[in-house]
């Protein structure tokens, strides 16, 4: 029994990484109706920067870790901005299929530059938070500290994301924009300035998800956001792709699913567990679990 | 079984009872409809009346909430636009939808893949009986484009085409298809009074040398009065009026429908 | 006013007769070539009938699919299983004589086409309901099924993949194989059937419209280009001897689509050159070759930016 409650400790924990870079993915789709096949190279610049941020600051303090975190998110959002600049937004009003080229494109140059200059090989991240771990009486549980910081700063960044999305201006402009985006212009919205801001908080959770990933799994190289950035999309798709808690539900299914399959017979499979997932929703719930069926108007 | 009088023809479409509820809103209430073989009828009402759902409706793109589409007698059920397009319901759309990379000739050559006889293992063996359908399918594509004057823009891509021969085209890749029935669309959408009326002229030319049915669905008072037999009028999703343009004109609901929602239209114009 | 295929006088089949001799005849003098230019041209070739299949696929039919050398892989695994299982009990202890050799192959490489046009059913059904994006991460994402499923069948080599392939490719099976696929696709494309590749690309709604069936459409062009994908994986498995499930990634994928996009999505002229420039690119630029990628990434940006028609589009689309 407590051996089933650890790996669904760890698969929360798995999942909350996954539902901050399936954010990213959900909100652009949901804004611009496109796959940004590059967000998952900024999860890793995310890590990247921790990394580097982490060289200058002491390891197992607070205030370090946030630092890098905050230092990764701010430097993120800057490069997903200029992302969309200059590769996306002259193809707004090109057919998808050459927007989800450009933006392979742009994932495979973010991978092959890290690989340039960081060297293929894995770098081990520094120990950035202070590393606690609590037994939880009687039931033989481990608490591991940065499995709980994960789930916590998600759960923060989630809430925070609901109150900007729901109360803010610019949050009430991304949801029109995302349900019209002609008339959100009529009604004077200034849609580059909501596109922008959209991938701004898309790659700043995508830099935070880097990091947390980063402190749970010590090694870090250039490829590393392909998998996981892969699994999110799928876990966005599941969820209901454009809906916030869709993303958030999906990430923390595929995470508790992944989990317990790698601690079973088929863990050898477990890469292939989340596309069979993805298939499996495609065929029976195509618009996701908590997602709308949107037709083209006729 | 003898019998003196002959068997009733079924209407080529008949509606009963359509309702389509989209969440809370109704945009079809409770709508019946007939279309005999060979008339020409239209659909009219105020924006929003729920004109446009009934006829995707019809065509296959919705299916209602309750109630029973019957062509030939025979019911429609959840069938799509493919499969009605087989059974010979072609429809235009209100946004011309062409295949803009393919010329004008293969934009008609491409609907006659529905009553095609050789499929792509033919194309592949090329032997004698594929080359034979293909002379057959130019020739009835040349034949049909030449109809309606617009076998000299063969080769042209079809978007190039001026607006109003594109709106002919798509009609006549419909032809294509051997329809029974044809729903057009708002057709005279982005039309001068000029081409409006080389429209009515269509449309009956088409009804006439086609043997056709027709519901069309319109604003455009001027087309909608000058083609068709009989005019149902929808508001607010249901039926409010039925009858000939003279009775449609005259009926008190109609006018109150219209002038009611301050439509700048009059129904004399247009 | 003649039929417009009436253009080609030939029979197509007639001129795949003349292709499929000269590809005998220029192979004949195989051992006069330079060892290491035919060694390119091998390569071209193949990637010439991955990219002229996927183009069936990407190009004339519109469905964006990411994982075309998931369908390689199938055919390289399926046609080296073939060879390396049954070769040695059908060919004899002697190895066989190259006659023999060649049938042998021949039923390889068809193994492998069946493989993968298999696997392009059991990929395509599912998957061709869905729109553009969704296809694309569907199809990675099988692509990537497929390699993790090829790295835990220990029958298969696994992880470290299968050695001691016979190098049974050779210029004329690349020829014919490459002349074989141009011929199918064009033919399939240029007939009145092959329109309705085009309309399904152009406008779906319009085309169900009509009383095309949009989904089979796809699913044909599916299945046909992953076959072709299948058969030039096992001639890529005889040519280079040794296969691994790492070799047929997402990269590889990409790589195919990228020379689809430089030729011109549906044209396949085009697309044969692009695949050709792309083989014999990276050789000449060796001396660059970690800078590769870069640039490889840089051009697919610059290209959607700049020239989304491809390099090689000669004519307007939509024209056979």
């Amino acid at each position: 029994m407590s051996e089933f409650l650890q790996q669904l400790l760890n698969g929360i924990s798995l999942g909350a990484i996954f539902a901050l870079i399936a954010l990213g993915y959900t909100m652009v789709y949901g804004v611009l109706r496109f796959i940004n096949f590059a967000h998952c190279d900024v999860f890793m610049v995310g890590a990247y920067v921790g990394y580097f941020v982490g060289q200058h600051v002491p390891e197992h303090t607070w205030w370090g870790g946030l630092t890098a975190l905050a230092v990764a998110m701010l430097v993120c959002a800057v490069l997903g901005v200029l992302i969309e600049r200059f590769a996306y937004r002259p193809l707004r009003s090109a057919p998808t299929l050459n927007v989800l080229i450009a933006a392979i494109g742009v994932s495979l140059l973010l991978e092959n530059l890290g690989q340039h200059f960081f060297s293929a090989t894995p770098r081990p991240f520094p120990e950035l938070f202070p590393v606690y771990s609590w037994e939880i009486p009687h039931t033989g549980l481990l608490l591991y500290s940065n499995q709980v910081l994960v789930i916590v700063f998600t759960v923060f960044l989630l809430f925070a994301l609901r109150f900007i999305v729901m109360r803010t201006r610019i949050g009430i402009a991304m949801r029109a924009l995302s349900l019209n985006r002609q008339a959100a212009a009529l009604v004077g919205i200034n849609n580059d300035l909501v596109i922008a801001a959209t991938f701004a908080l898309g790659s700043a959770l995508a830099a935070a998800g880097g990091i947390l990933y980063a402190v749970n799994y010590p090694s870090i190289d250039p490829l590393m956001g392909v998998m996981p950035g892969l699994k999110a999309f799928v876990a966005a798709v599941v969820g209901g792709i454009g809906s916030i808690p869709g993303a958030a539900l999906g990430g923390l299914l595929l995470g508790v699913v992944e989990t317990f399959v790698n601690g079973s017979e088929w863990s050898t499979y477990k890469d292939a567990i989340a596309f069979g997932l993805l298939i499996l929703i495609l065929i029976f719930r195509p618009a996701g679990l908590l997602g709308r069926n949107v037709r083209e108007k006729v | 079984m003898m019998n003196s009088a002959p068997t009733p023809v079924p209407p080529i479409l008949s509606l009963e009872d359509v309702t389509v509820r989209f969440g809370g809103l109704t945009a079809v209430d409770a709508v019946s409809l007939s279309i005999g073989e060979g008339e020409l009828v239209g659909l009219i009402g105020p924006n929003g009346a729920g004109k446009t759902t009934t006829f995707n409706v019809i065509a296959g793109v919705y299916a209602p909430t309750s109630g029973t589409v019957r062509f030939a007698g025979r019911d429609l059920g959840r069938s799509g636009p493919a499969d009605r397009a087989a059974l010979g319901i072609a429809r235009t759309f209100q946004n011309i939808r062409l295949f803009g990379s393919l010329s004008v000739f293969d934009n008609v050559r491409v609907a006659m893949n529905l009553h095609a006889t050789t499929g792509p293992g033919h194309a592949l063996l090329r032997l004698g009986r594929f080359r034979d359908d293909e002379a057959n399918v130019a020739r009835r594509t040349e034949e049909l484009l030449e109809l309606f004057d617009l076998l000299r823009f063969r080769d042209a891509p079809a978007r190039s085409l001026p607006y109003g021969h594109q709106r002919r085209l798509e009609i006549v890749r419909c032809l294509a298809t051997r329809p029974r029935l044809l729903l057009l669309d708002e057709p005279a959408a982005g039309m001068n009074p000029t081409e409006k009326a080389g429209l009515i002229e269509l449309i009956q030319r088409v009804q006439k040398q086609f043997s056709l049915s027709i519901l069309l669905v319109e604003h455009s008072m001027k087309v909608v009065m000058g083609c068709c037999a009989r005019i149902a009028v929808l508001d607010f999703g249901a039926k409010i009026a039925e009858g000939t343009p003279a009775q449609v004109q005259a009926d008190a609901k109609v006018i109150e429908a219209y002038l009611g929602e301050n439509h700048a239209q009059s129904l004399t114009h247009h | 006013m003649a039929a417009p295929d009436r253009r080609i006088s030939l029979h197509p089949a007639l001129v795949l007769a003349g292709a499929l001799l000269a590809a005998g005849l220029v192979s004949h003098f195989s051992d006069h070539y330079n060892p290491y230019y035919l060694d390119v041209a091998l390569g071209a070739g193949i990637n010439v009938i991955l990219a002229v299949s996927l183009n069936l696929v990407n190009g004339y039919t519109g469905q964006f699919s990411l994982g075309h050398a998931g369908f390689m892989a199938t055919g390289a695994y399926a046609a080296a299983a073939v060879t390396m299982l049954l070769g040695p009990s059908l060919l004899g202890a002697d190895g066989g004589t190259p006659w023999q050799q060649n049938l042998l192959f021949l039923g390889a490489l068809a193994a492998g086409g069946l493989a993968a046009a298999v696997a392009g059913l059991l990929v395509g059904l599912p998957s061709l309901r869905l729109r553009g994006d969704y296809l694309a991460i569907v199809t990675l994402g099988f692509g990537e099924i497929i390699r993790v499923i090829l790295q835990n069948v220990d029958a298969l080599g696994g992880a470290m993949g299968l050695n001691g392939i016979p190098a049974y490719t050779d210029l004329f099976w690349v020829l014919a194989v490459g002349a074989l696929t141009v011929f199918v696709v064009q033919c399939l494309v240029r007939s009145t059937y092959g329109r309705g590749f085009l309309a399904t690309h152009d406008d779906e709604i319009a085309a169900e419209a009509i009383g095309l069936r949009t989904t089979r459409y796809k699913i044909v062009a599916f299945v046909v280009g992953a076959f072709f994908a299948g058969v030039a994986g096992g001639l890529f498995g005889h040519l280079k001897q040794t296969i691994s499930p790492s070799g047929f990634d997402f990269t590889k994928s990409i790589e195919i689509v990228v020379m689809v996009i430089l030729g011109g999505m549906g044209n396949t002229l085009g697309v044969i050159l692009a695949a050709i420039l792309l083989t014999v690119l990276p050789e000449v630029l060796r001396p660059v070759a970690e800078y590769r990628m870069i640039a490889y990434s840089l051009l697919l940006v610059i290209l959607m930016l700049v020239r989304p028609q491809g390099l090689f589009q000669f004519r307007r689309p939509g024209r056979p």
